[in-house]
């Protein structure tokens, strides 16, 4: 993917938004690629896969009307995409469909598990660039269990602070949780 | 995946994509259909009220499916829309005017110079944010069915009369939009 991709991607989704069909196929185009990789990745299997990639584009695609122009269009669609591949996923374990000779092809919950903190974490530093400079300080301060130098009830009210924008940058980013 | 998937894939969320737009639009305009029940219950003739409201609420469903230009033109139509038809079910419940021997009623200059006063907003919101043709277009059409939903006192001259209200308050923004 070309640097100057995602900017043009979060234009046309934009438009499409506004409602200019000339951008209809672009995005489609645009979106596919990245939907259908991280469903192979989540999933690891094909046919779950492009399942879950046509019902995550098609949420996407409806969902475009609400797209807010200021936040990043590729990070937005993936998160619907990962949303609906969990959502497939919690099916499957309950409904036990994977049949023993898919066994072996099917992600352990080892995989899983990482997959999806690996996307968590990318969601994560994506709202964290949505926070100020002194919330981001004091949550890697938080993780890097460091003070700094204020302590006691200061800290903790910044943290809870922080930790509250976090969340609601996480939810404006990604209309999710 | 084949080329040929992909593309009737498109084409199936292309649809979807256009039925999201659509239901969208749909409840998001269901709100107007108060003003049109508010309308139909003091209008004199609740058939035409009913019938230009149904109109507008389809023109106005239509424009916000369509998106772009035409989508902003939605509220200020609506809003602009509500001054003569509040003044022409006001002036429903005057009856009429005497001055000597004639008599009028007052349901037609309330139309009319509801029109006016709408055509003169128009003018203003359309010139500030220097709107499409497109946009000119839809605010009239939904502002004059608003309107129309009232004006029907008078039988179709109160629509008439609206209608040309409305056309002379637009004029002069439309004058210069043509000569510029």
């Amino acid at each position: 993917m070309s640097s100057d991709q995602p900017s043009n991607l979060d234009d046309l989704v934009a438009r499409l938004a506004e409602g200019d069909r000339a951008a209809f196929t672009a995005v489609f185009h645009q979106l596919w690629t990245p939907v259908v990789k991280l469903c192979n990745g989540m999933l690891r299997n094909e046919a779950d896969a492009a399942d879950a990639a046509q019902q995550a584009m098609q949420k996407v695609l409806e969902r475009a009307s609400d797209y807010d122009p200021k936040r990043p269009a590729l990070p937005w669609a993936l998160a619907i995409a990962a949303w609906e591949c969990r959502t497939i996923l919690r099916k499957r374990s309950r409904r036990r469909e994977v049949s023993d000779e898919l066994v072996p092809e099917a992600p352990t919950d080892d995989q899983t598990t990482e997959m999806e903190q690996r996307l968590l974490l990318q969601s994560a530093f994506s709202a964290m660039g949505e926070l100020s400079e002194s919330d981001r300080e004091t949550l890697i301060a938080t993780f890097l269990d460091q003070a700094g130098d204020v302590g006691g009830a200061t800290l903790r009210k910044r943290r809870e602070r922080a930790v509250k924008r976090l969340r609601d940058a996480f939810r404006r980013l990604y209309a999710v949780g | 995946m084949p080329s040929d998937n992909l593309s009737l894939i498109e084409r199936r969320l292309r649809r979807k994509y256009e039925w999201a737009r659509a239901r969208r639009a749909f409840w998001g305009f269901t709100p107007v259909l108060l003003i049109v029940a508010a309308a139909a219950a003091l209008a004199k003739r609740p058939g035409s009220t009913l019938t230009f409201g149904a109109l507008m609420f389809a023109l106005g469903v239509a424009a916000l499916w369509y998106g772009r230009d035409v989508r902003k033109a939605v509220l200020p139509g609506v809003a602009l829309g509500l001054i003569p038809l509040v003044l022409a079910l006001c002036a429903n419940h005057m009856h009429h005017v005497c001055m000597g021997d004639a008599c009028m009623s007052v349901c037609l200059p309330a139309c009319a110079a509801g029109g006016l006063v709408a055509g003169i907003g128009m003018a203003i919101v359309g010139q500030r944010h220097r709107q499409a043709v497109g946009y000119w277009l839809a605010a009239s059409a939904i502002t004059l069915l608003t309107g129309a939903m009232g004006c029907s006192c008078v039988g179709y001259a109160g629509v008439v009369g609206l209608a040309a209200g409305f056309g002379i308050g637009l004029l002069p923004a439309l004058a210069r939009k043509l000569l510029r």
